[in-house]
């Protein structure tokens, strides 16, 4: 695990004036699953087509397993893909798009006839070998676009938005699988996503990329616990941000003062914080309501707020609390703990000083 | 309403049909016919003017039509998927420029095309080309234009993620173009050749100009005699290239299904 499959050094892709990737350093370690995670618009798809060979870097250098990849054409670069669209060949079979990567490299027929086999099990279309893309759904077309990447057995396997097609259910299915999938057969997988959920489900890390720079790269819930920058913060999960106008310290507390004349204390791991924080972030799980007020010998934030709006996610409530000063912190409530609440009625924060988060930008 | 106006284009359908049917029913009955005078008597009727063909005088012109339009198909296949890959899928400098003028031919008149063919020959000194190698040159630079639009709206259509999924897994371009992208654009392939193949194989203004006495398409042929005489070895004639035609049309579609390109892929 300790060798890189990739390594990005310092790549630049230029269209004109716009860099949509800008100088991007990046080492994704051999067996693991990176996510690449971003808006639209991030430069993540450009990244993905430079690691192919389907885009080349205006400036910078793409290693893959120790070898510069210059000039090298994606047919040579022996790694896997699969597709948004999945791009299955629509005039073969599942069987012959299966085979087609082992075909074009001459293997004997026994030996592609095996890998097939062993690959359209192992997304679990054992059976449908004979049917044409257009004949499957687009849950089995994903899999067989996955099974035809996979059966060349490459050391690494690219996936582009794969899921994003698929129906909230399969899609959570085959978070599940695919993580499975890479970890039975030891590859690397580069896996870019607009979506967070699914970034944080399978990842063993996280690069999350905005206006062509990489933002923070991690492991996910290094991520999600301590985000670097407010776009970070806003992008992975839900968060209360609030822009920060005055700061005191002493070490490693702090008081800030957001826009809204709101005082919060803060507490930092350790005393070292280059910037000054622009913006003070709270999960919303974070933010504790309870309908009486808590308990005054905490060194938490106590605040009382009118419950604006509730919504129901089910399992959760998300809600939203107008604090005497206007300020609307989102609150996550477990909708068993509290039987009885309801909107318009005055309730009661608290938030531990850890969990008020400071971000330099 | 609804009904009505359904009814209404049912029937403006059955007339068109018709009215493109009808003649050659006529020429169907004259084949049949047994007087030379063409008319037609269901009671009676006889295939002697059928037996007429085997003769030299029309088998010949017959077999070098075929020769001819299978040679041109073949060509015109071959150039027309050159360009369009050229043109319509690599898009290389200039293509819709290259594209303008590779299907400019369809602007100019075919008797226009052929008296420009006959008098560049003769004046540059090519006059021995009359007669196939001229046919074949002219009936491609005819069919051309047919033949790279139908490939290059195929090439148009092609999903180019389709190719790059080709690239990862390994394919040279030889083997993407032989296992993803000519299975995928054969429809459009197929059926420009079989315009091709009609075009070449039905051509009278072209063919007027270029052929040599003693060596004559079967169309031109058909011209000449209907000079002198309108019997019914005429009409068989026609008959018999009509049936010849719709085969071709058949295999062409057997081979290359391109029926889906033509009406939609409704089936």
């Amino acid at each position: 695990m300790s060798s890189n499959d990739i390594e990005m050094i310092s790549v630049t892709k230029a269209y004109g004036s716009h860099r949509a990737v800008n100088e991007v350093n990046l080492a994704i370690p051999a067996g693991e699953f990176v996510s690449i995670l971003g808006p639209s618009g991030c430069g993540k798809t450009t990244t993905l087509n430079m690691i192919a060979g389907f885009a080349h870097p205006s400036s910078g250098d793409i290693r893959i397993r120790g070898k510069s990849q210059n000039g090298v054409p994606p047919e040579k670069r022996g790694i896997g893909m699969v597709f948004q669209n999945y791009a299955l060949f629509p005039h073969m079979t599942v069987e012959e798009n299966v085979a087609f990567g082992l075909k074009m490299k001459k293997r004997p027929i026994g030996e592609i006839r095996d890998a097939v086999k062993h690959a359209l099990r192992r997304v679990h279309l054992d059976g449908y070998g004979e049917r044409y893309p257009k004949e499957l759904s687009g849950g089995q077309q994903q899999r067989a676009a996955l099974a035809r990447a996979i059966a060349p057995e490459p050391s690494l396997l690219l996936l582009d938005e794969p899921l994003s097609n698929l129906d909230l259910k399969l899609r959570e299915a085959m978070r599940v699988e695919l993580k499975d999938i890479q970890e039975q057969l030891a590859m690397t997988f580069v896996y870019v996503t607009h979506d967070q959920d699914e970034a944080m489900a399978m990842s063993d890390r996280i690069v999350v990329m905005q206006n062509g720079v990489v933002a923070q790269c991690g492991r996910p819930a290094d991520i999600y616990d301590h985000p670097r920058s407010s776009f970070v913060a806003d992008f992975i999960g839900k968060s209360n941000l609030l822009p920060i106008q005055e700061v005191q310290r002493s070490g490693k507390d702090w008081v800030v003062s957001v826009a809204t004349g709101l005082s919060l204390r803060a507490k930092t791991p350790d005393d070292t914080l280059a910037d000054p924080p622009q913006y003070c972030c709270i999960r919303p799980e974070a933010v504790r309501l309870t309908m009486v007020e808590s308990d005054a010998s905490t060194s938490a934030n106590r605040l009382a707020g009118t419950l604006t709006r509730m919504v129901n996610l089910g399992a959760y409530f998300d809600c939203f609390v107008t604090l005497q000063d206007g300020t609307v912190l989102k609150s996550l409530v477990r909708s068993t703990r509290l039987p009885g609440l309801t909107s318009n009625q005055t309730v009661f924060l608290s938030i531990e000083r850890e969990a008020v988060q400071l971000l330099p930008r | 309403m609804d009904r009505l106006l359904s009814f209404a284009f049912q029937l403006s359908l059955f007339l068109i049909l018709a009215f493109i049917a009808l003649p050659i029913l006529v020429v169907l009955a004259a084949s049949v016919s047994p007087t030379t005078t063409i008319t037609f008597n269901p009671s009676e009727w006889t295939f002697q003017w059928f037996t007429a063909l085997t003769a030299s005088r029309w088998l010949d012109p017959f077999l070098l039509s075929i020769k001819l339009a299978a040679i041109v198909t073949a060509l015109s296949g071959l150039l027309g998927f050159l360009a369009a890959y050229a043109v319509a899928y690599q898009k290389c400098p200039g293509h819709e420029t290259i594209m303008a003028f590779l299907v400019s031919p369809l602007a100019v008149p075919q008797i226009v095309k052929g008296v420009a063919i006959v008098l560049f020959l003769s004046s540059s000194g090519f006059y021995s080309l009359l007669g196939t190698p001229g046919l074949v040159m002219a009936h491609i630079i005819l069919t051309l234009p047919f033949v790279l639009r139908m490939i290059a709206g195929a090439m148009y259509n092609f999903d180019k993620r389709l190719d790059q999924a080709g690239r990862i897994l390994g394919a040279t371009a030889a083997q993407r173009i032989r296992f993803i992208l000519l299975p995928i654009i054969k429809p459009g392939l197929f059926s420009g050749m079989t315009f091709a193949f009609i075009l070449s194989f039905n051509n009278i203004p072209l063919s007027v100009f270029l052929v040599r006495p003693g060596e004559t398409t079967l169309p031109i042929t058909v011209i000449n005699h209907m000079e002198y005489s309108l019997d019914p070895v005429l009409a068989a004639v026609n008959v018999a290239s009509l049936a010849f035609i719709l085969t071709a049309i058949l295999v062409f579609e057997k081979i290359g299904g391109f029926s889906t390109q033509i009406h939609g892929g409704s089936k």
